[in-house]
């Protein structure tokens, strides 16, 4: 029987809502769905799946490359090959994708955010999302896919009976790599997630030099300034200032995005924004795709305009 | 701690407008300036400062045309002591045959090392893939999106990784070992015209990738390049600077964002 395995990603007891896209591109593909997760108590519903591995080990054991390959070998020596093995495109469920698909040989597709069933094609971003590559497996067998997250969430159904339980006993565990513990974000005094208006900055703004020119724009508007990822990695503004998947997603009345590009890393943290507004001098940047309103114009100009007319 | 680390050339298409030209099979880059891989500056950076720290020396690696050899040019600049170019003429879009492709050079030229360090990402390709396939062919660990070394021990590094939404996770990973290095890690020196420039004049050997080319056959192909799909139009606002910048107070004042 054609089958899908889709590892889950989990996250300190928490089963992460990311896996209704794993899911969901197996009900385009039209595979029989085998969910393989760690033994633990997390709450989701069972039933959109035809069949359930739980492995007998430790969250973090799981979540590492080198022991999920071993407990995959597992599965398929008792069930035969998959047809795919799918993964979330998340910070751990990206890392096993590319490891498996180097150990065991396998073509492997990440960032995958479309499926033409006709075709039997997966769209991947290229360019930070300016062309899509149309992909496809060049041999037969066993493919590695890794989805975006929010791209098949719709697709998703429940099954007409619950899942088949199976359980793995016995996960041999690497001395190579070994989990230490987490590390949690320091505490700030401001919480960009909090605030009804944010103005948020990207690379596009040149250097450290324009920061308070753009701070001085939002005490204007009375809006908080958050940053897309580069402005923090060169810290032009601090860590608890950024807006995406690596740091927080927001969702104020207004987000007004100056010189943005619109990454889908960047727009998983504030494309539910009641409004968002883009500033950029590329008309074709991606971000206008996600936007309620545009300007296609140099970010500094309309900065020192505002100021001009709200200063005066 | 001898490091190799790997440095692309990628088009810098922020800014630009690409067209998809012969029917789909290529996106036309003649006009795209070209630059290094923003995340393997950092790891570049990252593989300099640890062997500054511990002594040893650190080689980079590319793939690419001769034009690659820019970014190697560059990491000397920034301290590298040597830089491989594994030439090919064709753009190699599969990350498995790039990982191939070094995994046979590494052997073949008996290169030691004790950790090898890659970008999280191409900033063209995007796969994520690389350093994780290349591990997994050496037999040896792999740790993806490593934002911090917090100790490097004789045997075995700390490093931590980035997860979702602020949270890290501290591994310990016995070398040698592949890291994928993240953007912020570091603060990537300055790389001066007259540095690279210096670096010219190390000399070096390039390497042909048909040499290594064994068991390095594409596994996934693009069938065509496509624009993404449209969502939804953004109300575009036109006119004036300040008639613009007059609506974009409206639509704030509209939204109770502003009075
Ligand atoms: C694992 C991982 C996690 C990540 N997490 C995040 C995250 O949490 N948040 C995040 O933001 N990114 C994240 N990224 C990075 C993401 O992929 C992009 O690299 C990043 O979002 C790009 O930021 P940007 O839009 O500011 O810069 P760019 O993509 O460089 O865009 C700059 C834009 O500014 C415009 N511009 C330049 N000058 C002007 C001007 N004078 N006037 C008007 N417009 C101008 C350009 O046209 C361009 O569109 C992550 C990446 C990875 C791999
Ligand atoms: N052609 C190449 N030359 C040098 N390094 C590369 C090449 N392709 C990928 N890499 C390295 O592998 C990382 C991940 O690339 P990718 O898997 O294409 O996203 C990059 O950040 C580089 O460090």
């Amino acid at each position: 029987m054609s089958y899908a395995l889709i590892i889950a990603e989990v996250r300190r007891g928490v089963f992460e809502e990311r896996n209704l896209d794993t899911l969901g591109i197996c009900a385009l593909l039209g595979k029989e769905t085998v969910l393989l997760m760690p033994d633990k108590p997390y709450t989701f519903n069972e039933n959109m799946y035809d069949t359930i591995i739980k492995a007998k080990t430790e969250e973090e054991v799981f979540l590492n490359p080198l022991n999920i390959a071993g407990i995959i070998e597992q599965v398929i020596s008792a069930r035969g090959k998959p047809d795919f093995i799918i993964l979330t495109h998340s910070s751990s469920g990206s890392e096993s994708a590319v490891y498996m698909a180097g150990l065991f040989s396998l073509p492997v597709v990440t960032d995958v955010s479309g499926y033409d069933k006709e075709r039997n094609i997966f769209f991947k971003s290229y360019y930070s999302d300016k062309i899509f590559g149309e992909f496809k497996s060049s041999q037969e067998g066993t493919c590695i896919l890794t989805v975006r997250s929010g791209s098949f969430k719709e697709f998703v159904g429940e099954k007409a009976s619950a899942p088949k339980v199976e359980f793995i006993e016995n996960v041999s565990v690497s001395e190579a790599r070994t989990f230490v513990e987490y590390v949690e974000e320091e505490k700030t005094d401001i919480d960009i997630t909090k605030a009804e208006f944010l103005l948020s900055v990207g690379r596009g703004i040149g250097n450290k030099d324009e920061i308070p020119d753009y701070e001085a724009l939002a005490g204007l508007l009375k809006a908080v300034l958050s940053g897309s990822r580069p402005v923090i990695d060169k810290l032009w503004l601090p860590k608890a200032r950024q807006v995406g998947t690596s740091g927080k997603t927001v969702k104020p009345k207004v987000y007004l995005a100056m010189g943005i590009s619109g990454a889908f890393q960047h727009i998983a943290g504030m494309k539910d924004s009641d409004c968002i507004i883009a500033v950029n001098k590329d008309a074709e940047a991606p971000i206008f795709q996600y936007a309620h309103f545009g300007i296609v114009a140099d970010i500094h100009k309309v900065r020192d305009k505002l100021k001009n007319i709200l200063a005066g | 701690m001898n490091l190799l680390v790997f440095t692309k050339r990628v088009p810098a298409t922020q800014e630009e407008e690409l067209r998809i030209v012969d029917d789909g099979k290529a996106v036309d880059l003649s006009k795209v300036p070209f630059k290094v891989n923003d995340w393997d500056n950092y790891a570049v950076e990252e593989a300099v400062q640890i062997a500054e720290k511990t002594g040893g020396t650190v080689t980079a690696i590319s793939i690419g045309d001769k034009e690659s050899d820019e970014v190697l040019r560059r990491a000397i600049a920034m301290g590298a002591k040597d830089g491989f170019l594994i030439e090919k003429e064709e753009i190699l879009h599969d990350p498995g045959v790039r990982a191939a492709l070094v995994n046979n050079f590494l052997k073949k030229e008996g290169i030691a090392y004790d950790a090898i360090f890659t970008g999280v990402q191409s900033e063209d390709d995007q796969f994520a893939a690389v350093g994780g396939i290349l591990a997994a062919k050496l037999g040896i660990p792999y740790a993806s999106m490593v934002i911090g070394i917090d100790a490097v021990e004789k045997d075995h590094l700390i490093a931590r990784r980035e997860l979702e939404g602020g949270l890290q996770e501290r591994v310990k990973i016995t070398s040698p070992c592949v890291l994928a290095i993240q953007s912020g890690i570091n603060e990537p020196r300055y790389v001066s015209i007259m540095g690279i420039r210096k670096a010219s004049k190390v000399e070096r050997k390039t390497y042909k990738g048909a040499d290594y080319s064994e068991n390095a056959n594409n596994s996934i192909e693009v069938v065509r390049w496509v624009y993404p799909p449209k969502k939804g139009a953004a109300t575009m606002l036109t006119g004036e600077l300040d008639e613009v910048c007059k609506q974009l107070l409206g639509v704030l004042k509209e939204k109770g964002v502003y009075q």
